[in-house]
């Protein structure tokens, strides 16, 4: 029994159809697609083939379609000979030239290129034809120019925030949502028959861990509906569902390793935004095409860097800081006060360093307006941004005459 | 370990660096036996193949939709849809129709009141009476 993608019907029963100007005949399309699905579930020989394959490949995770057939259809044109004739070939789909052109990329782009970057490792095992090593290749770009990018406008920042902010731009989440900003559309499940231009990716089955799949985080657990606050009888603990776990499930679960096997749309997104970053490397003409691509897709999006700070001991870490800058050590003053007795006290507390004011916190007691007064003046020292500029270091690639003015280099976090 | 990041994940601004179209699919349905289809058809047959050519960021789709009045169905990056029929229209009538749709976001229509819409804190802050000048605080 063989699943039928939603695209597949689509393809099926839309027949006349236009790739942005260039019309597809009909007969060709429809002709091709029934061939396609005649000979995939007439042919004894490809189902054998694919049924021997399919046990070479790990199946750990429980997935939506019981048992994975390798894809047959080539995103581009391989050595190796077709079992099943490609329903549609990249050039072919009008989703993916529409994506093309919204994203406004170049004709030296090739749709091929494009159509391999939807193709997930589990939706296609074979390296050469999914978006492995592109994605790959995405990540260490997205990672060169984030972290650049970070380093240069915040020069102070510690470690940990560097991090997070790192995270908030080109972490899983935010590719996922640049991904679904791009208008690209998932296929319910991968096949041969799947329009190239949607996003193929084999899904986890509802309910399944998510730290089973690979980059995964959490338990997947379904909450009750309309319940805004989580309750920890539907949200166990890890060490509470390990404890409840049945000697079956413990040895399947420890038999099984965290695979490729199937993911969700999240990572799968994720992952393809990475291999088309890799693919305007590739094709647009290198680095500088990269950065601007990367600064206007991904890092033009807005984070609040001054959000992310979580202090534990605000008021030490600042008498640190003091001790190692030299300043003189920080005095909290009661600048403004009222109503100390009735229920809604607001005090104003500045934090000085000699004669110099470092920052400033209102609170309704005193300790919330001096530790608000304390972040303050930390986050002013943090997130001090140089008010010139300087020049990323990817300026200079491919042109290493160009004037460079170079970045503040800070001595790095406190240490108490 | 001195201080902890709070995870966040950055928000679009469409337009602020790359500017992405939110139409990302228009169909045309029409039929061929009815009248009101008739500029509909003209539209299919004189416009559309130069309407893909200067919009390629918007996959077109074709289909007759047999006794119904043509329409134009334009679906969004937010998920959403706008269904604009253009029965009895001329052709360069649906054209328009078409460009509405391609340059609507596809959101909902909703009243703005506020000049300006910002993700940026309000730079001059929230108004404290503790720190604004004493003629300025309201007496009681």
């Amino acid at each position: 029994m063989r699943r039928v993608s939603r695209s597949t019907w689509d393809s099926l029963t839309v027949p006349r159809r236009c790739v942005c100007g260039n019309p597809i005949r009909f007969n060709d399309l429809l002709s091709s697609s029934f061939s396609t699905s005649s000979s995939s579930s007439s042919s004894p020989s490809s189902s054998s083939s694919a049924s021997t394959t399919s046990t070479c490949r790990p199946t750990s995770i429980p997935t939506i379609r019981p048992s994975l057939k390798p894809r047959t259809s080539r995103p581009f044109s391989t050595t190796s000979s077709l079992a099943v004739v490609p329903s549609l070939l990249p050039t072919q789909s009008a989703k993916l030239a529409a994506l093309h052109g919204r994203l406004g990329l170049p004709n030296k782009y090739p749709l091929a290129t494009l159509g391999r970057a939807l193709i997930d490792p589990t939706a296609e095992p074979q390296h050469h034809l999914n978006n492995d090593g592109l994605s790959n290749l995405g990540n260490v770009l997205l990672g060169y120019y984030t972290s650049e990018y970070l380093m240069v406008q915040y020069p102070r920042l510690p470690y940990e925030i560097l991090k997070t902010a790192m995270n908030g731009y080109v972490g899983p989440q935010a590719l996922s949502a640049v991904g679904t900003g791009w208008g690209v559309e998932a296929a319910f499940a991968p096949g041969e028959t799947v329009d190239p231009g949607l996003l193929q990716f084999n899904r986890v089955a509802p309910g399944t861990p998510l730290y089973k799949v690979q980059g995964g985080v959490g338990f997947n657990i379904p909450r009750k509906r309309n319940r805004m606050v989580p309750n920890f009888e539907n949200n166990p603990s890890v060490d509470a569902i390990l404890a409840n776990e049945s000697p079956e499930m413990r040895a399947a679960r420890e038999a099984q390793r965290p695979g490729q096997d199937a993911t969700t749309l999240e990572l799968a997104m994720a992952s393809f935004v990475r291999a088309a970053v890799a693919g305007v490397y590739l094709h647009n003409g290198g680095l500088p095409f990269t950065k601007e691509f990367v600064h206007a897709h991904i890092l033009s999006r807005k984070l609040d860097i001054d959000k992310l700070f979580q202090f534990e001991q605000p008021t030490r870490e600042l008498s640190r800081l003091c001790v190692r800058e030299g300043f003189q050590q920080p005095i909290a003053r009661l600048e403004k006060e009222t109503g100390r007795y009735s229920r809604h006290a607001v005090f104003i507390v500045g934090v000085y360093s000699g004669e110099e004011k470092l920052g400033e916190g209102q609170g309704s007691s005193l300790p919330e307006a001096k530790i608000k007064a304390a972040i303050s003046a930390l986050k002013g020292w943090y997130l001090y941004s140089p008010v010139s500029g300087a020049d990323l270091p990817s300026k200079t690639d491919g042109q290493p005459n160009l004037p460079f003015k170079p970045a503040v280099i800070d001595v790095g976090d406190i240490v108490s | 370990m001195v201080v902890r990041g709070l995870q966040a994940v950055s928000k679009a601004q469409n337009g602020i660096g790359a500017f992405v179209l939110q139409c990302k699919r228009l169909e045309f349905n029409y039929c061929e036996m009815s009248g009101s289809s008739r500029g509909m058809k003209a539209f299919l047959k004189t416009r559309l193949a130069t309407f893909a050519k200067e919009n390629p960021g918007v996959e077109i789709v074709v289909s007759p939709r047999a006794k119904k009045h043509p329409i134009i169905r334009g679906s969004y990056i937010n998920k959403r849809e706008k269904v604009v029929c253009v029965r009895n229209l001329e052709v360069l009538q649906v054209l328009q129709k078409a460009e509405l749709l391609r340059d609507a976001s596809g959101a909902k229509i909703k009243k703005i009141n506020k000049p300006v819409q910002s993700l940026n804190d309000s730079v001059r802050g929230i108004w404290s009476p503790y720190h604004a000048k004493a003629d300025d605080v309201y007496k009681v």
